[in-house]
């Protein structure tokens, strides 16, 4: 799965270490007349959390749509693990490896709490094959099973677990989000503003997850996320998006002195 | 050129009359977000208006058309506007539901006042010809064409010059726009809803003449502005006009071609269905964006419990079972609900468990009922065996179905259904293959059960072996997968899932039901014909099912006996014929109730997350529009919560 190849434009960005993750090259993507994301490339490679930042509106869920094959980018490649998946639908990026969150929460509204994680891995097991969707055997129930325990208590969903998780608070619901994908063993985890709508603990609780996720099992996190503080506490790199284009890339103190993320984030202010 | 010159005309005179319709039901489309599938009804309703006032009630014509097209549509649209804003927050379905149910109301209403055979309607018009190009073409014609041109002119000056006009347009262009840009949009979707309900009354009353006075054909024929609409790719205006033109010609052009080939000759009144079929199956799909798509059903917490519904179960087989003693004579009626009930089944698993629309199902059914005459009687299979393989014959055809569902959801989904439910009943039903040369096919019950009673346990035993294999398939991995895929198909194939893979399955299974359920229902009534399997009867199925949709697994038996027994309980024939307009106006209740439910849902956890702009965040292909007033808005500088978080950057560098 590590093996790595070089794609057409890949080569001259051979710098970087390991591509043994997400890989996105000279990403574009167009609505009508608007350019929402300009040429950007970016890793976010296995074993380190990346971020991405910038002002509402400069394509971070944009690239992460793109990213994750629920939009066709009007020109530039994705790579999975060196796998060019710029063809590839949502559901076979998904089962190469690649889980995310949405900001909007999109839970199965009307499933319990236990059933939405347990779909995490479940719905990856089923794939696209007519009769794994429909037959159960007990090796994958217990699988499943084992991974939704782990993901429940991972997020301190325990006791909410029969609850219907359309019923369930904002935070709470993050939690889920977060716990369906954990679940599903992904490698790299797209999330989008994993902390909006978390209470202080409940932020410090989502870093520490994310802390041992990276440590235990060597995943990849690419992150979207508004919250500064946990986004420097955590990240090891970060991208700045504004207006569709990479304005930025740098370690967190790095980010922190930047003259030019400043301007991105007031000009978008005076704008 | 010559030789087709007779056929242009008489396209472009019928199909701007289409186009005019067309252009409505656009109008209102784009800016409500809701598809009214009742825009025909309210054709009708303007048409019959005329009749009641001209011919009933002896005004001039002239008065009685003022009223009727110009005074009565206010108030119509205005109601409209109003039940449409309840359903802004509703999943597509509901809001399918709730236009289907006001279509179902009107259309049952006026057959219940009127009667159902077709009245002759007023000729006010002169019905001389001139010569055109050396073809006669009534005055009465050219005028209709000619009003529907100057009323499609007169509003796209209105649309391009006046200031209302305007806002219109860019709702029209971008509807998640309208609330940011400081328009007072009831006001602008009260216009379009005006605009759009003028159009169609004028549209009846041009139509009327030509067709005769009929609730459901008028219903119908303006069921051609959704081909038209289709050609628009239902946003575009002018192309929406010129699609109706298209379909006038097309229309006109294949009569032409037909004439003399008896196989084809249903193919002319069903251009619009096949313009429509083609336009869904061939555009690509981010060219159809809905507006308001992605609503997600609110969580509804059971009725019973689980214990107190298995109790439930068991004591309704029970009663089931004894049934035969306590009814007597009206056994027959109670044997067709059976066959309901698994009709109701079917549906149930494709819309209720996985989100899925299809308003083909009477198709489906109708199928199985045909195969199983030809293999039963024709062929002279044993009885179970053709039961089986009706089935198995429909699971292909609901595969069919189940194409457009790989490229469209919701609203485009079910619009092309009904197209193909409209083919099969325009092209299919007539021929001699499907139902037979007399268009009925005798159909026989197994051996040794041909009692109604002893058929009767029969039925109880497909339909409780039908109820246990959906109540199985809902436990199972596939159930889980299904419950999913109507709360979130994205999500779901974020995760890796097949959606598609998924979606073919359902509708399969469901196809498999209603094709036995079909075969059951020609053993039962010892025929199979075309007439209880109109494709308006899909959608009469739908808001029946819809109706009892709170009741969940339980929807299906209630359902049928609603829809099947009920009736024959009625002490008048009056009360049978106003009983389809209770469940129209019951479905469409129902759905503004859910749509209700499902916005103060969303809103609250909108609202706990305090984001300013639902249209922000979409997934999917829908999310264009969303991701440019996005931007728009945050270019604009109006988002005050981000600019906390370079404050907060500096915060954490300290």
């Amino acid at each position: 799965m590590t093996h790595r190849v070089d794609t057409e434009h890949g080569a001259d960005a051979a710098a970087a270490a390991d591509t043994s993750g997400l890989r996105a090259t000279e990403l574009t993507v167009r609505f009508g007349g608007n350019t929402a994301v300009s040429g950007i490339s970016f890793t976010a490679p296995r074993g380190r959390v990346t971020g991405l930042i910038g002002p509402n509106g400069a394509g971070k869920t944009t690239t992460f749509n793109a990213c994750s094959g629920l939009l066709a980018p009007s020109a530039g490649r994705v790579a999975l693990f060196g796998e060019d998946v710029t063809a590839r639908g949502p559901a076979r990026r998904a089962r190469l490896g690649l889980g995310r969150t949405f900001q909007r929460m999109e839970l199965f509204d009307t499933l319990t709490v236990e059933e939405n994680v347990a779909l995490g891995r479940e719905a990856r097991l089923a794939g696209s094959h007519p009769l794994r969707q429909v037959v159960n055997p007990p090796a994958q129930r217990k699988a499943v099973r084992a991974a939704t325990e782990d993901a429940l208590e991972l997020c301190m969903l325990g006791q909410q677990r029969r609850a219907i998780a359309g019923s369930l608070s904002t935070g709470q619901r993050r939690l889920v989000d977060l716990a369906r994908v954990l679940a599903g063993g992904f490698s790299v985890l797209l999330l989008d503003e994993p902390s909006s709508g978390l209470d202080t603990a409940e932020t410090r609780r989502f870093g520490e997850i994310i802390g041992r996720v990276v440590a235990e099992h060597g995943s990849g996190v690419l992150l979207v996320e508004h919250d500064m503080a946990l986004v420097m506490d955590i990240c090891e790199h970060i991208h700045v998006l504004d207006f569709g284009e990479l304005v930025f890339a740098g370690t967190p103190s790095e980010v922190r002195s930047s003259e030019t993320v400043r301007a991105a984030y007031l000009g978008s202010e005076a704008g | 050129m010559g030789e087709l010159a007779p056929f242009l005309i008489i396209g472009v005179t019928s199909g701007s009359v289409y186009g005019l319709a067309a252009m409505g039901l656009v109008l209102t489309y784009k800016t409500s977000g809701v598809f009214n599938f009742a825009h025909g009804a309210i054709a009708a309703v303007a048409a019959f208006a005329f009749y009641e006032l001209h011919t009933v009630r002896g005004l001039p014509w002239p008065v009685a058309l003022l009223l009727a097209v110009v005074v009565l549509p206010p108030v119509v649209a205005v109601g409209l506007e109003r039940v449409t804003r309840g359903l802004a927050g509703g999943t597509v379905t509901t809001k399918i539901v709730a236009t289907v149910g006001l279509q179902l109301a009107i259309v049952s209403a006026l057959i219940a006042h009127y009667g159902g055979a077709g009245l002759s309607f007023p000729r006010f018009l002169p019905t001389e010809s001139v010569g055109i190009v050396g073809i006669n073409v009534g005055i009465d014609q050219l005028i209709s064409a000619g009003v529907a041109a100057a009323a499609a002119v007169a509003f796209f000056v209105f649309f391009r010059a006046s200031p209302t006009g305007t806002r219109m347009r860019a709702v029209v262009d971008n509807p998640e726009l309208l609330s940011l840009a400081g328009t007072n949009p009831v006001a602008v979707r009260r216009w379009a809803w005006l605009i759009g309900t003028w159009f169609a009354a004028i549209s009846g009353v041009l139509l009327a003449p030509q067709i005769g006075l009929d609730a459901l054909l008028l219903t119908l024929l303006v069921v051609q502005a959704y081909g038209a609409a289709a050609v628009g790719l239902f946003a575009s205006l002018p192309l929406t006009y010129a699609g109706g033109l298209l379909i006038g010609v097309l229309a006109a052009l294949a009569t032409n071609l037909v004439a003399g080939h008896q196989w084809l000759a249903q193919l002319p009144p069903a251009m619009p269905f096949v313009v429509l079929f083609v336009v869904l199956l061939l555009v690509p799909r981010h060219k159809l964006v809905e507006p308001g798509a992605h609503a997600s059903p609110a969580p509804v917490a059971p009725l019973v419990s689980p214990a107190t519904a298995r109790a439930l179960t068991v004591a309704a087989i029970a009663v089931a079972a004894v049934l035969p003693l306590l009814v007597g004579p009206r056994l027959p009626v109670y044997a067709s609900a059976l066959v309901f009930v698994l009709i109701f089944t079917s549906l149930h698993l494709l819309v209720r468990i996985s989100g899925q629309i299809s308003l083909a199902h009477a198709g489906l059914v109708a199928i199985g009922a045909a195969t199983f005459a030809h293999l039963a009687t024709g062929v002279g299979l044993p009885w179970l065996g053709a039961v089986a393989l009706a089935g198995l014959v429909v699971v292909p055809v609901g595969m069919i179905v189940a194409v457009p569902a790989i490229r469209l959801a919701g609203l485009f989904l079910a619009l092309a259904t009904f197209g193909f439910a409209l083919l099969l009943e325009k092209v299919a039903y007539p021929s001699d293959w499907v139902f037979g040369a007399q268009g009925t096919l005798p159909a026989t019950r197994p051996a040794g059960f041909d009692s109604d009673v002893a058929f009767y346990y029969v039925l109880l035993a497909f339909t409780v072996a039908g109820l246990g294999l959906v109540a199985l398939i809902t436990r199972s991995r596939l159930g889980r997968l299904l419950r999913a895929l109507a709360d979130s198909p994205t999500t779901l194939s974020t995760l890796g899932l097949g959606i598609n893979v998924t979606r073919i399955t359902v509708f399969g299974l469901s196809a498999l039901i209603a094709g036995v359920a079909g075969a059951l229902h020609a053993a039962q009534s010892h025929a199979a014909s075309a007439t209880p399997f109109s494709a308006l009867q899909s959608l009469t199925w739908l808001a029946v099912l819809v109706l009892f949709g709170p009741a969940r697994g339980a929807a299906p038996v209630l359902a049928a006996l609603f829809l099947v027994v009920a009736p024959t309980y009625g002490t008048s024939d009056a009360l049978t014929d106003w009983m389809p307009v209770v469940f129209g106006l019951g479905a469409l209740l129902v759905a503004v109730h859910e749509a209700g439910r499902a916005q103060r849902h969303a809103g609250g956890s909108t609202a706990q997350q305090g984001e300013p702009s639902r249209a922000a965040e979409r997934i999917g292909a829908g999310s264009a529009a969303a991701e440019r007033a996005e931007r728009a808005v945050s270019r604009a500088g109006d988002r005050p919560g981000y600019r906390i978080s370079i404050g907060t950057a500096r915060e954490g560098g300290r």
